[in-house]
């Protein structure tokens, strides 16, 4: 059995309007991220993953099951999409019963593993509300609940921390980061990058239906060869280094921190500006830490895609 | 496998079922079943009534008068002849009409008599009998006639059809335009037994509805008869059979009706298309080449119907073509017929429901 999850040279297409095009994606264990402005393909991409769409060119598998077998797929793969429905009349606990019913659970083992999973998203107090009444946080975790139910090993999210509350999101990337842990796939897409930033093993930027970088994101920074780094240098002297700093090759551009009491240094050659450093700061400057100011999610894209439609 | 198939065909049926009997948008189906019902109950209540009137003219005669003496009237009998048969009429209305040459007029009386329950109407002209009409208050041959052209004109052709319309055509797509299908697309489930649990949850619910109906029907059309001779219409007139066998039809047409609507919804976005072309087809039956008249589920239904509606004299040859039987298929042959188009059917929605897609926004 293939443990990655593979696009292969996929494409897809509403009629002539481009969803994804010439994707190529291997995705390991952990937490990916799908990092993209509204429109770029994100969903589209779920949506192929898990077989509700089927590409127009490409082929699909998630660790070796292909797409069009939901009888299998869905033995390992939970969904929460971000389609706001349910079937009428039914509670959150009948919602995620029903859908392991549908699995082939029976019924007394179909209510304990319903009553588990929306005990782990927080929602046992409303498990018997009909879910019309719940509020949009409420439908996201009970979604999250259903994607949950079957413990499964790869878990798709289309926006999984929309319409949660602070304390709410924090316990739901604490239970992403524990699944990544136990040896999960666990796919998140977001507009909302300091969001994934901190989540996220690696990220997929996606833009206009095109992957434009995947990885992980220090060695997506790394590649983007267009754009000088930032380096933060914190120090008890930033004027005096700044001065020294100034007149090295590798450097581009020298700044005061806002709290003045660093420099954010933009160099085209991190490791050549790392060695001039060494020598400038055995003159007696003393430097409290040296690191990387740009090799966020945020940076990034901002260097890849522009910022227009990111959400901060 | 099979074991779990069918428990996913158990699970689909029972949130099927739940939608498919509450749901406020399907009220429509439950007042077409309720028609035909309604109907019977007003020709019961209307019957009812007429035998009280023949009983109160029967007590005000002047004779206690049998079927055979009604009978025994025959025209141009004068006033005195039949008084002297069936004594002195309870109930007489006169009135008079000019003559041919408009200088007269011609005199006549309308008597009424009944033995209880037939009524006998004569029509006297210038005191002579010029009309006899004897009116049967049990027609049970009439009324098998009047059960069976509601059951195929009304109940099978528009009821059921409509019924079945509106049930199987929302399995799939009633639930793309609520956007909730992804629910089920998103569990471990072939997605044949998908179609194959909506289908029988779509059949239970318009059996339910359409037997329950048929059923009701049978109780409100036998509801006017006396007891003994509803005895003999059910247990030695064929009556239970024709009702057993109304119920057969029944559900073959929901499966049969239900097949093809299934796989409309899945291949049609606006349903008033398929519904028309299908319609049109059904209606069309009689005219169309023997080879075509076999996929079609009337052609089936029709040959496995117990009464013949005969055909009224100086009816329009189209029309007389509509209403006969003139293509009788033997009862195996109809069952297993309407049985190969419902398979035929189900098997294209087969090869449909796998290459459905959740795309919403298009639809």
């Amino acid at each position: 059995m293939n443990d990655r999850i593979i696009f292969e040279d996929v494409s897809k297409f509403y009629g002539e309007i481009l969803g994804v095009n010439r994707v190529n994606l291997s995705i390991p264990p952990g937490i990916t991220a799908l990092v993209g402005p509204n429109g770029s393909g994100k969903t589209t991409l779920m949506n192929l993953m898990t077989g509700l769409i089927r590409p127009t060119q490409g082929r699909i598998e998630v660790l070796g099951y292909r797409t069009d077998d939901p009888e299998n797929l869905f033995k390992i793969v939970g969904y929460s999409t971000q389609f706001d429905a349910f079937p009428k009349g039914l509670t959150g606990f009948q919602f995620v019963a029903s859908y392991l019913r549908l699995s082939g659970t029976d019924a007394a083992g179909a209510r304990q593993l319903a009553l588990q999973a929306i005990e782990r998203v927080g929602l046992a107090e409303a498990a018997h509300r009909n879910v019309a009444a719940y509020s949009k946080g409420m439908r996201q975790r009970i979604r999250l609940a259903q994607a949950l139910a079957h413990d499964p090993k790869v878990l798709v999210l289309d926006e999984p921390l929309n319409g949660l509350d602070p304390l709410a999101r924090s316990e739901m990337i604490a239970m992403f980061r524990y699944a990544a842990a136990q040896g999960c796939y666990v796919i998140i897409s977001s507009h909302i990058l300091h969001e994934v930033d901190v989540i996220s093993d690696q990220v997929i930027l996606i833009s206009n239906g095109y992957i434009v970088a995947e990885g992980a994101i220090q060695s997506v920074r790394s590649e983007i060869r267009d754009h000088p780094t930032q380096i933060l240098i914190r120090c008890d002297r930033p004027r005096e280094l700044a001065a020294k700093v100034v007149g090295s090759d590798n450097t581009m551009e020298v700044s005061f921190h806002t709290d003045e009491r660093g420099l954010l240094v933009k160099t085209r050659d991190a490791d050549k500006f790392y060695l001039a450093l060494n020598e400038i700061a055995s003159n007696g400057i003393q430097i409290e830490s040296v690191a990387p100011a740009d090799d966020d999610v945020l940076s990034v894209y901002e260097y890849l895609i522009g910022n227009d439609e990111v959400v901060r | 496998m099979k074991s779990l198939w069918w428990a996913q065909v158990k699970a689909v049926i029972r949130l099927e079922i739940k939608k498919t009997f509450l749901a406020r948008r399907g009220l429509w189906i439950y007042f077409l079943a309720a028609l035909p019902i309604l109907l019977f109950a007003g020709y019961a209540i209307l019957g009812a009534s007429q035998h009280r009137r023949s009983a109160r003219i029967a007590g005000h005669g002047e004779k206690s008068l049998t079927y055979q003496d009604l009978l025994a009237v025959r025209p141009d009998m004068t006033k005195a002849e039949v008084g002297a048969i069936l004594g002195r009429s309870p109930l007489i209305s006169r009135w008079s009409e000019p003559r041919k040459d408009g200088k007269e007029f011609i005199a006549h009386e309308d008597w009424q008599y009944s033995d209880g329950q037939n009524r006998l109407y004569l029509d006297f002209a210038d005191g002579r009998v010029v009309s006899i009409h004897l009116e049967e208050a049990y027609n049970l041959s009439d009324d098998a006639t009047l059960f069976a052209g509601v059951f195929q004109f009304f109940f099978l052709r528009l009821a059921v059809f409509f019924g079945c319309l509106g049930i199987f055509m929302n399995l799939f797509r009633g639930e793309i335009l609520d956007r909730s299908l992804h629910f089920y697309f998103l569990a471990p489930i072939r997605r044949e037994v998908l179609m194959a649990g909506k289908f029988v949850a779509g059949l239970l619910a318009t059996c339910a509805i359409f037997v329950a109906s048929e059923v009701l029907q049978n109780v409100a059309f036998l509801g006017h008869l006396p007891p003994g001779l509803r005895d003999h219409y059910l247990y030695q007139n064929h009556g239970l059979e024709h009702a057993a066998v109304y119920v057969l039809v029944t559900v073959l047409a929901c499966l049969g009706y239900g097949a093809f609507f299934l796989v409309a919804g899945m291949l049609f976005r606006n349903p008033i298309l398929p519904t028309a072309g299908i319609l049109i087809w059904e209606a069309a039956n009689p005219f169309l080449p023997s080879v075509l008249k076999h996929f079609s589920v009337i052609y089936y239904l029709k040959a496995l119907c117990p009464v013949d509606i005969p055909v009224p004299p100086n009816t329009p040859p189209l029309m007389a073509l509509l209403i006969s039987n003139s293509d009788p298929v033997s009862l195996p042959l109809a069952l297993l017929g309407i049985l190969i188009v419902a398979s035929l059917a189900l098997y294209v929605s087969s090869l449909q429901v796998r290459r459905m897609e959740i795309n919403y926004t298009t639809e």
